[in-house]
């Protein structure tokens, strides 16, 4: 430590800084250059089969839905619930993304009643609705929190992931490139 | 970006415009107590060198009444500015408009900043027994720091920016953060870290001089002990902020954000072993110096990374990566040119050993050596991901296992290593001296690790070690304050008094410690959680006590409507408590939150989170009883103590030794 020794030694701490401090920089011009979301969390379900369970339809009482029934072309999956302020945000861009694409919803931990007067208000961008009462499935596919959003391809595989609300950038930034690589 | 600066939009004069010009003033301040004192100090002009006490002191007084401008817009809610508008709302409680002020990006770094002006104000005011020339650049070096960071406030976060159309109300502020323990949590924490910048500061004048002595030692001393109590307190608040209202029912989560409070923590308690070394024998002084400028740069990296958005976390604010270039400025600034300094003077700090191998320095650089290998290994646990992705692009998270299997081992030999090092003397101890405490230690260490055996059923092997570790350090504590006090002979009032106050502060802190232990054993070994879907009138049992759903009944508060759940418990047929765990709905920021209903007991916590549900298909429950869980911040409000009681009481001068003395004579 304090022994005399080499003077080198003592350059040690400022070059250990210095690597930090430039994958810091490398990592801070990614993101400022749009190469690096930050509000992309890693998710262990990319690449991986979408969860399939059945969950209560909530516009058809005691019918079901599955994201296996959508299976064949690509499509979107919303999480959302009505006590989620964000969710509302992004209501215009889903319905934007609904004239290309086919969205599921998946209404999370929230009361079905709520999720019905959500949909009425801010509109209805989904071919199908599920009910997540207990937050099980939103267990399934990793949700953090709502909004998420999941790019599913006509196999039914996870390829892309977005945690957060979608806005303007995002629709075209994010999601309709990933949307146009698989068409 | 100067015109927004110096020409804020046209508005009535009022004191929200006053704070800042009090602010821009400061800066300009700042900047010349930064620069002139040490040109004064270097071509002899002394009367510029003797501006840097004065001068701090105007320049804190600015930053205190900026930041009182700013409190007065929060608490009148005045949402023309575009920070109150945006965090705050007229129907909060009083309490929570004023900690509203620092529950944003803009009022937490005007925070910061207002702490970092307040302790070289203090400096400046109080240190009147430190050399002229190393106060005089101590102050210059923190006036450094503090005009990066107002440059950084007012050019990129300008807290007093006006909004044209001022709204009819607030967006509210984040209903989390309405909570009394957050509303002291930040605050201190900030004390913790920005009291480590008067070491650092101390540490690069004492480079730019080229002298470090006992006497540097004995002037940081203080300022390190206050500082790492403060960061105790401030990083115990926030773990218990977190066990009672995220309602995860767990104490530490391994976030990037609490690894960040977490790094300097360890930084700064190696510092503070360090330093008595410096100070009683005047060794590991290059070690010191280096020791200073990383706990202070782990601070700065603490406070900072969250805004930078290179992480991810639940803690971050609203993460702004253009404000991150200025950040990494500040960094690169602050961390590199003092580490670039340390490696040109840093050597000729060094200083002969002449310590045996069994002796004090032995035991407190053996102290220094694991508590700097688990700030690294805290550090690679945080930062590895980040440095995988920008070479692999692969994203992933590290999580508790990791510092499981490396953080927790180090921690291990550490408190075996604590029981020893008090006991044994400055440059030659002998083994026989140690004999009392590995008999005591020893002893303590058999009888709990054979208790868990013997009482808890397929307990983990790294759970006797955790027992056995409580038994040695707590035993050999305890044979050590018996020792020194004798309390069964005459004169122990009199041995007491003749310690001073480092040992009791040690004692205290290292007791806290102890408790500590028992704490997190004793919720990690033997906690007990149920989680179950109930109906009203259904009874759950939880560790030999039962739990029953009465109702769950809808309640009012000031500024949100509740979901409440009242939960009977008892045990036998005695009622204990009737718990009452919420979900509340904040109409403001249309957010819920969740509120443990906690009964907090010397022997164990009950515990019960409310989760979603209604009345036809029943509701989650979460429902623990964790022994001895409160104990863990117990244990940090007793190192928080020892902390304090070092950094102000008074130290018995010990005499230079006599062989140095001949030596400097010689």
């Amino acid at each position: 430590m304090s022994r005399g020794g080499s003077r080198l030694s003592f350059l040690i701490p400022l070059v250990g800084f210095l690597v930090l401090a430039g994958f810091a920089t490398l990592a801070l011009f990614a993101t400022l250059s749009g190469e690096r979301d930050v509000t992309q969390l890693p998710s262990a379900m990319l690449g991986k089969p979408a969860p399939t369970t059945p969950l209560p339809d909530l516009i058809n009482d005691g019918a079901a839905v599955s994201v296996a029934d959508l299976r064949g072309v690509p499509f979107l999956v919303n999480v959302f619930a009505s006590w989620c302020a964000p969710c509302r945000a992004e209501a215009p861009a889903l319905a934007l993304l609904a004239e290309d694409i086919r969205i599921m919803g998946i209404a999370y931990k929230d009361k079905p009643a709520d999720s019905r007067r959500f949909l009425t208000q801010y509109g209805n961008p989904f071919v199908a609705v599920g009910v997540d009462r207990d937050g099980a499935a939103g267990m399934a596919w990793g949700v953090y929190g709502v909004p998420e959003t999941f790019l599913v391809d006509a196999d039914g595989t996870i390829v892309l992931r977005h945690a957060g609300p979608i806005d303007r950038r995002v629709l075209d930034e994010v999601i309709r490139p990933a949307i146009r690589d698989l068409q | 970006m100067f015109a927004r600066v110096f020409f804020p939009p046209m508005s009535p004069p009022v004191i929200t415009e006053l704070g800042h010009f009090a602010l821009i003033l400061a800066f300009v301040t700042s900047l010349c107590v930064a620069v002139l004192p040490l040109a004064g100090l270097r071509f002899g002009m002394l009367s510029l060198a003797a501006l840097a006490a004065p001068a701090t002191l105007v320049m804190a007084a600015a930053i205190t009444f900026a930041f009182a401008a700013l409190v007065a817009a929060f608490v009148a809610s005045d949402f023309s500015v575009a920070l109150v508008a945006a965090h705050s709302h007229s129907t909060k409680p009083l309490i929570y408009k004023i900690s509203g002020t620092w529950g944003n990006h803009e009022g937490s770094l005007l925070l910061w900043i207002l702490i970092l002006a307040l302790f070289g104000g203090l400096l400046a005011w109080r240190g009147r027994d430190i050399d002229f020339g190393l106060k005089t650049r101590t102050l210059a070096v923190q006036a450094m720091v503090t005009a990066g960071f107002l440059a950084f406030c007012l050019f990129t976060s300008n807290p007093f920016a006006r909004l044209d159309d001022a709204p009819l109300n607030g967006r509210g502020l984040n209903p989390i953060l309405q909570d009394p323990g957050l509303a002291l949590h930040p605050p201190t924490l900030y004390v913790g870290y920005v009291g480590l910048s008067l070491a650092f500061a101390f540490a690069v004048a004492g480079l730019i001089e080229g002298r470090i002595d006992r006497d540097w030692a004995r002037h940081v001393r203080p300022w390190v002990s206050a500082a790492w109590c403060a960061l105790t307190a401030g990083i115990a608040l926030g773990s218990w902020w977190a066990y009672y209202e995220l309602g995860w029912g767990g104490w530490w989560f391994w976030d990037p954000v609490e690894n960040a409070s977490l790094m300097p923590w360890l930084a700064a308690t190696a510092l503070l072993h360090s330093t008595i070394v410096v100070e009683q024998r005047g060794r590991l002084k290059s070690w010191t110096v280096l020791l200073a400028i990383l706990a202070f740069s782990l601070s700065l990296v603490g406070t900072f990374i969250v805004r930078s958005g290179l992480l991810t976390s639940v803690h971050s604010f609203a993460s702004d990566p253009a404000r991150g270039v200025f950040i990494l400025g500040i960094l690169l600034a602050a961390v590199g040119v003092p580490l670039l300094l340390f490696a040109i003077r840093g050597p000729q700090l060094a200083s002969r050993d002449d310590h045996a191998l069994i002796s004090r320095e032995s035991g407190l650089i053996l102290n220094n050596f694991l508590l700097v290998a688990a700030t690294v290994v805290v550090l690679v646990g945080t930062f590895y991901p980040l440095a995988l992705e920008m070479v692999t692009g692969a994203r992933i998270t590290v999580g508790p296992p990791y510092f499981d299997a490396t953080f927790n081992p180090i921690m291990a030999v550490l408190v075996v290593a604590m029981a020893l090092g008090p006991l044994t003397a400055w440059r030659r101890g002998t083994l026989p001296s140690l004999r009392r405490s590995l008999v005591f230690g020893g002893a303590g260490a058999a009888v709990l690790a054979a208790a868990g055996l013997a009482l808890a059923n397929g307990i983990s092997a790294a759970g006797i070690a955790g027992l056995a570790l409580l038994g040695w350090l707590g035993l050999a504590i305890t044979g050590d304050v018996l020792h020194r006090l004798k309390p069964w002979q005459d004169g122990s009032g009199a041995r007491a008094g003749a310690l001073g106050a480092p040992v009791w502060g040690m004692w205290t802190a290292h007791a806290g410690m102890v408790v500590f232990l028992i704490g997190a054993l004793g919720n990690g070994l033997f906690q007990t959680e149920v989680v179950v879907r109930a109906l009203p009138g259904d009874s759950v049992e939880v560790a030999g006590r039962t739990m029953t759903l009465r109702g769950v009944e809808a309640r009012k508060g000031p500024n949100y409507v509740t979901e409440t759940a009242v939960i009977e418990l008892r045990d036998g047929n005695d009622i204990l408590a009737v718990m009452t765990p919420e979900k509340r709905f904040y109409n403001a920021e249309r957010q819920t939150t969740t509120e443990a209903a906690i009964r907090p007991r010397l022997g164990g916590d009950d515990y019960a989170v409310l989760g979603d549900g209604d009345a036809t298909d029943g509701y989650t429950l979460r429902l623990y009883r964790k022994p001895f869980v409160s104990w863990i911040w117990g244990g940090a409000g007793l190192m928080a103590v020892g902390g304090a009681v070092a950094a102000i009481g008074r130290r018995q001068r010990r005499p230079v030794p006599p062989r140095a003395a001949m030596q400097a004579a010689s």
